[in-house]
Parts: C-alpha cells; sequence; structure tokens
C-alpha cells in the first residue's frame, strides 16, 4: 500500500507544479478520485504553537488532499510538554529544532523517509549541510541540520550528515532580533548592546523562553565586550553564571518593563507603547505595524538570531495514516502555505515553490528585499507596506546569511534552566 | 419604613464602588470589543465598529473557539451534575457521622486547600507513568470535581446545618420510608440551595484553567484555547466573547430573577401548601 | 439482611460518601502520592526515571531564590488576606444588614458573580489597556491634572498583581462571611442596641466575634488560592515577579518534573500548615 501510494503522489506534484501555472496547480491539485475516498475519512491532529497551526491551513488540506486536519494551538511551553509526555495526544507535531533536540530521545516521533519526500533536493541547505550558501559559515547553536537527521528508522541519536532519514520536515524560518518603535527612539539603533542600554530603561523587554532568551543574553552580552564565549550555543557553566549576572543586575536596576511569552505579549508591549526595543518575532512587527504603529525589525552589526520549526511524525502513525501525513508534508512543502507563511514575514523551507503562490512584487519584497512596487498585503488583507518600502534587513541571502547563532538547548541546559528560573525570580 | 441611617449611604456607596471595581475590566473588555477592524487589544480605539463581533461567528486565524466553547459547555454540565449528585449524596452521609468521616472530611478540605496546578501535575503524571490517554472528559473531569466538590460540600454543611429534623421526624412518624422522606422532604427542601451548587460548579467549572493545563488531552477546553490564542495575533474578538459572555450571563440571571419573582407571586395568591408535598 | 445493611448508618453513610471518595482517592490522593514520588526521581532533559534521591530538595533548599519566593509568596497571601478581608467583610455587611428584602440580596449577589464568567485571562489581559502607561488610568489623572508623568508602577508591579488578586478573589470572602452574618439573630443586635451600644461597639463586640468562622473560611479561601496561583502572577507582573506556583509551572514547562515536585511537596506542606493553623479557630462543619 505505502510503496504504490509513494510514488503516486509524489510523481503527480511534481510534474503537474513543472507543467502548470501556480493558479493551475490550485486548482488541479486535488488527488485522484479511488484515492480522495481512501483519504476522507482520515483525521490527523496536529499541534503546534499558533505561528503556524493555522486554521486556512487545515482549510486548504480539506480542499486538495481530502483529509481531515485537526489544529490545536498552545503556547510554546505545551508545546515541548505535549511532544514529550504525551505522544497519544498527536499525529503530527509542528515544533522547533531545539525542542527537537530535547523530544528526539523520547522515541514519540519517528524518522521520515526523505526519498518518499518530492521536493527534497529543493529545501534550502541550513536544513540538509547546514550552508545557506556553499561558502557560507555555520552559526553557533543548535542549527537545525545538527539535529535534522539520524541513522535510520529507528536511530535515536542524531546523524552528522544527510542520511536519508529526516526527524523534522522544515516548514518556516526566521531570523530575528530587535524590534524597535522608531517614532519613540529618534536616532540610529545599529547594535545588540542596546537592549540593556540605560537610556531604556523600564522601556525594554526579553523573552521568558529560556532556550530562545539566553541566546538573546548572549548576543548582548557577546557586543559589549563582557563575555568572549567559546561557543554561544554550548555554554560553560561560568557562562551561563556570567551572563545572568549581567541581565539580573539590569533586571534590579528596572530595565525591563516585563518579559513576554507569548507571541500576543509581545504585540501589545509594543503596541501600546510599553516598551520600545525588544526581543521580537517578524510577524509581531507585521501585526504592530498593521495597526498603523510605526516598528522596524531593526537588523544589527552582530548578525541575527535564528530559528526553525519543522513537522514530525508521532511514532504512532502507520498505514493510511502515515501515507495521509507524507501527503500532507509533500503538499506543505510544494508551495501553498510557504507562500501563504513568507506573506507573513517568514521564510519557506522550499522557496522556489512558494514563489509559484506569490505575486512578483511580493517575492520581490519579502525575498528578494526589492522595493515594493504596489501596496503589501498579509494573507488576512491588512496592508503591511506600501509601494516603495523595503523589508527591514534586505534579502534572504542578506538576512539569513547573517545569522550569528541559532535557539540552543546546550549540554549544560538543565543548569541553565535553573539559572533561568532564578533570573525570572530575582 | 424606618428611615435609613446615614452609614446605609456610606456602605452602599462603597458596595457600588466595589462592584465598580469589578466591573472595570468587564467594562474595558466591552468598549474594546467594538474596535474597529484595525484595532488591537489596547486602547487608542482605533474606529468603532461591529466587526469583531461578525468575526467571532466566523473562523479564527488560530484555535477553535466554538469547539472549545461546546466542550468547556459540556464538561461544565458533566462537572455541574456530578457536584449536585455526589454532594448531595455527602451532605447526607455526614449527618451520619459515620466512622471514617473525619478522614473523608479532612480529604475534602485538603482537596479545596491543594494548589491547582498540583491537582494537573499529579494526575497528568499518573496518567502518563500508566500509559492511559488524558482527556477533558476523563482527567480533566476528574481533576476539576476535587475543586467543585469540596464546595458543593461545603454548602451541603451550611444547608444541612439550617435544617429543621423535624420535617423529618414528621414524615417519618407518618410511616413514611427513607427512601420517600428523602424524595418528598428533604430534596424539596433543599432543592433552592442546590440551584446554589449547580451554579458553583458550572462556574467553576468553566472558567477552570490550572487544573486542566495538563489534563486536557488532545483538545482544548475554552481557558485553554484562548490562552493558546495567545501565541499568534490575539484580536478584539476574545474581548467580543467576553462581552457576549456578560450580556448572557445577566439574561440568565434577570431571566431567574424574573422566575423567583413570579413563584413568589404565585405563591402568594396560592397559599402556601406544605401538606401537597407528602 | 438488606434493612440490617442499609439500617446501619456507618454503612449507609458510606455507600452515600463513597462516589466523593472514590473521586478523592483517585484525583487527589493519587496524584500527590504521585507528587510525593516522583519528586525523589531523576530527570533527563526530556523525560524523568524512577529513583531515590534527594537532589531535588538539596537544590530547592540550597538556592536562595527559593526562600525569596516562598517569601514573597506570603508577601501576597498576606496583602491580599488583608485587602480582601476589609472590603469583603464591608460589602458582607452592607449586603447582610442594610439590605432588607431577600431578593434584592440574592440580586445585588448575583451581580457580584457575573464578570466570573468571562475567562480569568480576558479579564487579566484586559487589565492592561487599563493600567498601562497609555491606559485609561494614567491619561485619567494626567488630564486631570493629578500627575505629570504616567505612572510606571500601575502595571507590571506588585501592585498590579496584589490588585488582580483582590480582584478576583473579594467574592470568596463575601460569600462565607455574608452566610455567617446571615445567621445572627437579629435580635442579638436589637439587644445590643437596647442597652445602649454604640454601632460601633456593636459591631466589636457582637457582629464580629459572631462572624469570626465566616471570616476564617474567607481567609482558608483566599489563602490558599494565592498561595497556589501562578497565572495572575505571570500575566500582571510580565512575568517579572514569581511565586511559587511559577516556580513550579516553570518547572513544568521545561519538562523538569521532579524539580517541580520537590517544589510542589514544600509548597502542599506550607499550605497545609497554614491551614491546618487556621482550622484550630474553627469548625467548620459547624459553623457554616
Amino acid at each position: 500500500m505505502s510503496k504504490l501510494a509513494k510514488p503516486k503522489v509524489g510523481y503527480s506534484r511534481r510534474s503537474l507544479l513543472k507543467a502548470s501555472g501556480a493558479a493551475l496547480a490550485a486548482s488541479a491539485l486535488p488527488a485522484p478520485m479511488l484515492w480522495a475516498q481512501d483519504t476522507k475519512d482520515i483525521v490527523l491532529r496536529q499541534f503546534g504553537t499558533g505561528v503556524s497551526n493555522l486554521n486556512d491551513v487545515a482549510n486548504k488540506v480539506k480542499e486538495d488532499l481530502g483529509f481531515t486536519l485537526e489544529m490545536t494551538a498552545l503556547d510554546s511551553d505545551s508545546v515541548t510538554q505535549r511532544a514529550a509526555t504525551q505522544p497519544d495526544s498527536f499525529d503530527i507535531a509542528d515544533i522547533e529544532y531545539w525542542i527537537c533536540k530535547k523530544v528526539w530521545p523520547t522515541g514519540n516521533l519517528q524518522a521520515m523517509d526523505t526519498s518518499r519526500i518530492a521536493n527534497y533536493d529543493k529545501i534550502v541547505g541550513i536544513f540538509r549541510d547546514g550552508k545557506l550558501t556553499p561558502e557560507s559559515t555555520i552559526a553557533q547553536g543548535t542549527a537545525p541540520h545538527t539535529v535534522g537527521f539520524v541513522d535510520g528508522p529507528g536511530g535515536t541519536s542524531f546523524a552528522t550528515g544527510e542520511t536519508g532519514w529526516m526527524t523534522l520536515i522544515p516548514t518556516i524560518y526566521n531570523a530575528d532580533t530587535l524590534g524597535i518603535r522608531p517614532d519613540l527612539i529618534d536616532r540610529p539603533i545599529e547594535s545588540w548592546t542596546e537592549l540593556l542600554n540605560p537610556e531604556f530603561r523600564g522601556k525594554a523587554s526579553i523573552l521568558d523562553i529560556s532556550s530562545i532568551g539566553i541566546m538573546d543574553m548572549a548576543m548582548v552580552c557577546e557586543a559589549m565586550g563582557e563575555i568572549q564565549y567559546g561557543d554561544k550555543g554550548n555554554m560553560t557553566r561560568e557562562e551561563i553564571d556570567k551572563t545572568m549576572a549581567i541581565f539580573t543586575e539590569a533586571k534590579r536596576a528596572g530595565q525591563f518593563r516585563a518579559f513576554w511569552k507569548t507571541f500576543d505579549e509581545s504585540v501589545n508591549l509594543m503596541a501600546s507603547g510599553e516598551v520600545v526595543i525588544q526581543s521580537m518575532w517578524s510577524p509581531a512587527i507585521t501585526a504592530v505595524k498593521s495597526r498603523g504603529i510605526p516598528c522596524v525589525y531593526q537588523p544589527l552589526k552582530e548578525g541575527y538570531r535564528s530559528w526553525g520549526g519543522g513537522i514530525g511524525l508521532s511514532s504512532s502513525l502507520s498505514g493510511m495514516e502515515l501515507d495521509a501525513a507524507y501527503d500532507y508534508i509533500n503538499w506543505y512543502l510544494s508551495g501553498w502555505v510557504g507562500g501563504y507563511l513568507m506573506r507573513q514575514g517568514y521564510y519557506s523551507a522550499v522557496p522556489e515553490t512558494s514563489k509559484n503562490f506569490m505575486s512578483e512584487n511580493e517575492w520581490g519584497y519579502w525575498f528578494e528585499g526589492k522595493e515594493a512596487t504596489d501596496v503589501i498585503t498579509s494573507p488576512t488583507g491588512d496592508t503591511l507596506a506600501q509601494a516603495g518600502e523595503v523589508r527591514d534587513g534586505g534579502s534572504f541571502f542578506d538576512r539569513m546569511g547573517s545569522v550569528a547563532c541559532w535557539n540552543a538547548v546546550m549540554d549544560e541546559n538543565q543548569y541553565m534552566v535553573r539559572k533561568w528560573n532564578e533570573f525570572i525570580a530575582a | 419604613m424606618e428611615r435609613r441611617p446615614r452609614s446605609f449611604y456610606i456602605l452602599a456607596a462603597f458596595f457600588a464602588l466595589f462592584v465598580l471595581f469589578l466591573y472595570g475590566p468587564i467594562l474595558t473588555i466591552g468598549i474594546l470589543s467594538f474596535q474597529g477592524p484595525q484595532g488591537g487589544l489596547t486602547f487608542p480605539m482605533n474606529g468603532v465598529s461591529l466587526h469583531w463581533f461578525r468575526d467571532l461567528f466566523q473562523e479564527q486565524a488560530v484555535g477553535d473557539i466554538w469547539g472549545a466553547f461546546r466542550r468547556s459547555f459540556a464538561l461544565g454540565l458533566m462537572v455541574m451534575v456530578t457536584t449536585v449528585v455526589v454532594s448531595v449524596m455527602a451532605g447526607l452521609a455526614f449527618r451520619k457521622r459515620f466512622f471514617g468521616s473525619g478522614f473523608v472530611f479532612y480529604a475534602a478540605i485538603t482537596s479545596l486547600v491543594i494548589p491547582s496546578i498540583l491537582i494537573s501535575l499529579g494526575v497528568g503524571l499518573i496518567f502518563n507513568q500508566f500509559g492511559w490517554r488524558i482527556h477533558w472528559a476523563t482527567s480533566g473531569f476528574g481533576s476539576q470535581l476535587t475543586w467543585t466538590l469540596p464546595f458543593g460540600l461545603l454548602i451541603m454543611f451550611a444547608v444541612f446545618n439550617r435544617f429543621d429534623k423535624s420535617y423529618e421526624e414528621a414524615a417519618r412518624d407518618q410511616g413514611a420510608t427513607a427512601w420517600q422522606t428523602l424524595r418528598f422532604v428533604v430534596l424539596p427542601i433543599i432543592a433552592p440551595s442546590l440551584i446554589g451548587v449547580a451554579l458553583f460548579g458550572f462556574t467553576l467549572s468553566y472558567d477552570e484553567f490550572a487544573r486542566t493545563l495538563l489534563t486536557a488531552g488532545s483538545y482544548n477546553t475554552l481557558p485553554l484555547e484562548i490562552f493558546g490564542m495567545t501565541t499568534n495575533v490575539t484580536t478584539p474578538v476574545i474581548y467580543a466573547l467576553g462581552t457576549l459572555t456578560t450580556l448572557f450571563s445577566f439574561s440568565i440571571i434577570g431571566v431567574f430573577l424574573l422566575a423567583v419573582w413570579v413563584m413568589g407571586k404565585r405563591r402568594a395568591n396560592k397559599g402556601s401548601d406544605p401538606g401537597k408535598a407528602v | 439482611m438488606a434493612s440490617r445493611l442499609t439500617g446501619n448508618r456507618h454503612v449507609l453513610g458510606w455507600i452515600q460518601a463513597l462516589p466523593l471518595t472514590v473521586v478523592l482517592v483517585g484525583f487527589l490522593i493519587a496524584p500527590i502520592a504521585m507528587i510525593v514520588a516522583v519528586s525523589f526521581w531523576g530527570a533527563t532533559e526530556f523525560s524523568i526515571y524512577p529513583a531515590f534521591q534527594f537532589d531535588n530538595y538539596e537544590f530547592l533548599f540550597s538556592s536562595p531564590v527559593t526562600y525569596r519566593v516562598f517569601g514573597a509568596t506570603l508577601k501576597y497571601a498576606l496583602i491580599t488576606w488583608a485587602l480582601t478581608l476589609v472590603i469583603g467583610f464591608t460589602v458582607a455587611y452592607f449586603l447582610a444588614f442594610h439590605v432588607r428584602s431577600l431578593t434584592m440580596q440574592i440580586a445585588l449577589f448575583l451581580i457580584c458573580t457575573i464578570p466570573f464568567w468571562t475567562s480569568n485571562i480576558i479579564r487579566m489581559i484586559s487589565w492592561i489597556p487599563f493600567l498601562g502607561r497609555n491606559g485609561i488610568a494614567n491619561q485619567t489623572l494626567i488630564s486631570w491634572g493629578v500627575i505629570d508623568e504616567p505612572l510606571e508602577w500601575l502595571l507590571y508591579s506588585d501592585f498590579s498583581v496584589i490588585l488582580a488578586f483582590v480582584h478576583l478573589y473579594t467574592l470568596f470572602m463575601v460569600v462565607p462571611i455574608f452566610n455567617t452574618m446571615m445567621r445572627i439573630d437579629k435580635s442579638l443586635l436589637e439587644a445590643a442596641r437596647d442597652n445602649g451600644a454604640s454601632g460601633f461597639q456593636t459591631l466589636v463586640h457582637v457582629i464580629i466575634p459572631l462572624t469570626k468562622p465566616g471570616i476564617m473560611i474567607g481567609t482558608i479561601f483566599v489563602v490558599t488560592l494565592v498561595m497556589g496561583d501562578f497565572i495572575t502572577v505571570r500575566f500582571m507582573s510580565g512575568s517579572q515577579r514569581a511565586n511559587v506556583g511559577r516556580l513550579i509551572s516553570n518547572d513544568i514547562g521545561l519538562l523538569q518534573y521532579p524539580s517541580a515536585a520537590a517544589t510542589a511537596v514544600v509548597l502542599l506542606c506550607t499550605v497545609l500548615i497554614v491551614i491546618a493553623t487556621l482550622l484550630r479557630f474553627v469548625n467548620i462543619r459547624k459553623e457554616l
């Protein structure tokens, strides 16, 4: 069954995509009748944060593939928890790579056969050999390719190269930096050090998710010249202590207005003017802007902190449902979702397929860093940019090419987590 | 009628302030739920519209408000009925001062005072270690009962402490069996308080967050869903939901008061007839 | 046989109490036992394994943060208790002694409960536009000329945390106090007045002593709710403050269940000791 299904789906989609334009592909995609009858009763349960667990995606899946995808949106703590402790509660896990590093050893996820993934060859290098372009150097931290492969279907430890068995299929990723309110800070911001600048006392914020927050801290401490890290993505206890000490001192001095934990909190902090500089995610900037409030995703000279998300399959998936899950993955990489997410400011794992689902103007603005030739709108229709505006940070290669570190799970993670807890309580 | 003392007005003013304080956030919610289509969760208002009320009945970008609402509502009803039945039974049991009642009582008190997250954690751990599947209607349901049952029990204590035993004795003297006494004498008398128990049970369950956090399984209850929705752009839709909830509660209470008023009128017209019950 | 069985009050009592007992054993006592057991277990990055070690407690008791956080938790509980008591008592007193018709009492009472139907989280989020730097409160004060600069401490501070606590939990104080007040024989008050006691003297010497059980029960509610909270502190302090509940929930979020369990055990003991002390002053079963 599964052997039969594999070439059929992969093949038809690829040839169709090549043969026809984007619009045609979207309407011609519905799978053959026989197939649809089998799959229409299948229900796959996916969970993840609200970042990518979008109902629009589930609806499009129903339309294109015929089966039902149930989406549950959770906060990031619950996502880790569920992936690690409740393998029965999901079929598809939409998680970040650093979470994968924690969760994979539990055996709750199964490795995916890359030969069943039609667009595998087109996935950007970051997720395969770690290099964006053949010349790039690999950033510090838990880079996706380091936890992206295992030795075989039952592999428990991560492999160093491309083995044909993937842990997560990359879906979206981005390069993060500080968000600022240019109307309330009327001077250029160029460095991560500004986060601790006393000028912004009581108007700064970072996020309260340890694996991400610690990397922001490290970027700041390194930029200040206070600490020279051996490897930011894998700190020693001493480095962790020093980093925390600097931030604890700043916290006691009232530098931070709040710490945010959910996407929404960051939007509200910024939109209401409670903070003017904070670590932020790209669509949060978009959300602030769509309310008519100026907000810039400020590129900084030290580079970006990057993250990547992907979907993993529950180890309990088998038979028809597993086939459906592979169909879903193939569909995910075939462009529609990519285009949808890229129009929010994220990047798709297979940019070239997403291009088919974006207008030339959108592609130019979001991916190539060109001036918008017309109004740029979000997938939900909010205006994000006017003609003539340029994306903060420029093109895909400019932004992803200056990634300084990835969100990380370190060897000393447990120690770091305890210290983080102390920092929050301090 | 006796003239009100000055203290009445001072206290009435205090009470009014208290109500204002309670409704402060509700007012903010009420105002902000009329945000314009481009508006956010905070001030300033970005135009005025009914956009978000319409939006509430359409699909959201993330999450499934109505699915979660249906689950929460069903769970609330389950908890409500169970709470009423179990606490009445337990209330009756405690009147008998049975052997070991002290133990059950202190367990109930512990259940009342234990931090919610501990129940969540413990139940989650048990289900996890035994490989059971957690679900809002099993693990979630049980966890919520540990919060509503002690409440119900306390209310039953209050009810039975005020209960005049002579009614029961009278029934028994006239040859009613224990079951008949319960069915036709005790239950009708305590019935109004049971409405209170039911209301408490439903409200506490409907709004419960911590106890369901680790015990809800694949599908979210409403509070969890709202929390989950905050991981993406949260729109004033949740305010529209809050406003509608408040209006809905007002109408329920209005109906309830009207019923009490009508019943009171009817009773006054007919004259009381306690003998009818037996 | 059957009648003898049902006739025995112990047996019948147990039968009637059985559903309650089953729920409590399954969802209270078993989880507590589990937490106690797990608090001695070990944890890796992603899983927990059975062991018998004191590492979790050792770390807990050796960290100065633990003591600070427990201190903060008690501080929140104490301040919230004092405020809810004063407000709750006054409100209950008004409802019980100044509102004359029962229907009116019930109506006013229900009005107080309506806000509780709107999700806690929504209500907490909605404080932010009210108290924020550009919120209603600050703008109003500035337009009145009371202040020139927005007050920063209105939001994301101890103030906002306690405000939210008082907002959420005062009703838990009002209900039991109102309940005991309704049981006070009105003729006692008349007797006091006839004997020449002033209103204040009646309050102090008659009403307050008679209301003590209600106050105690309300205290138990408020203290335990505040001590067990984690979400209010997180939202209202903008994650800047911590109480024990947050310590536990952070650990849970990071999959450090044994460490969370150890903290939970200590918290549970603290709560139970506080409550046991309070229970010495009141017989709940009789006084309700």
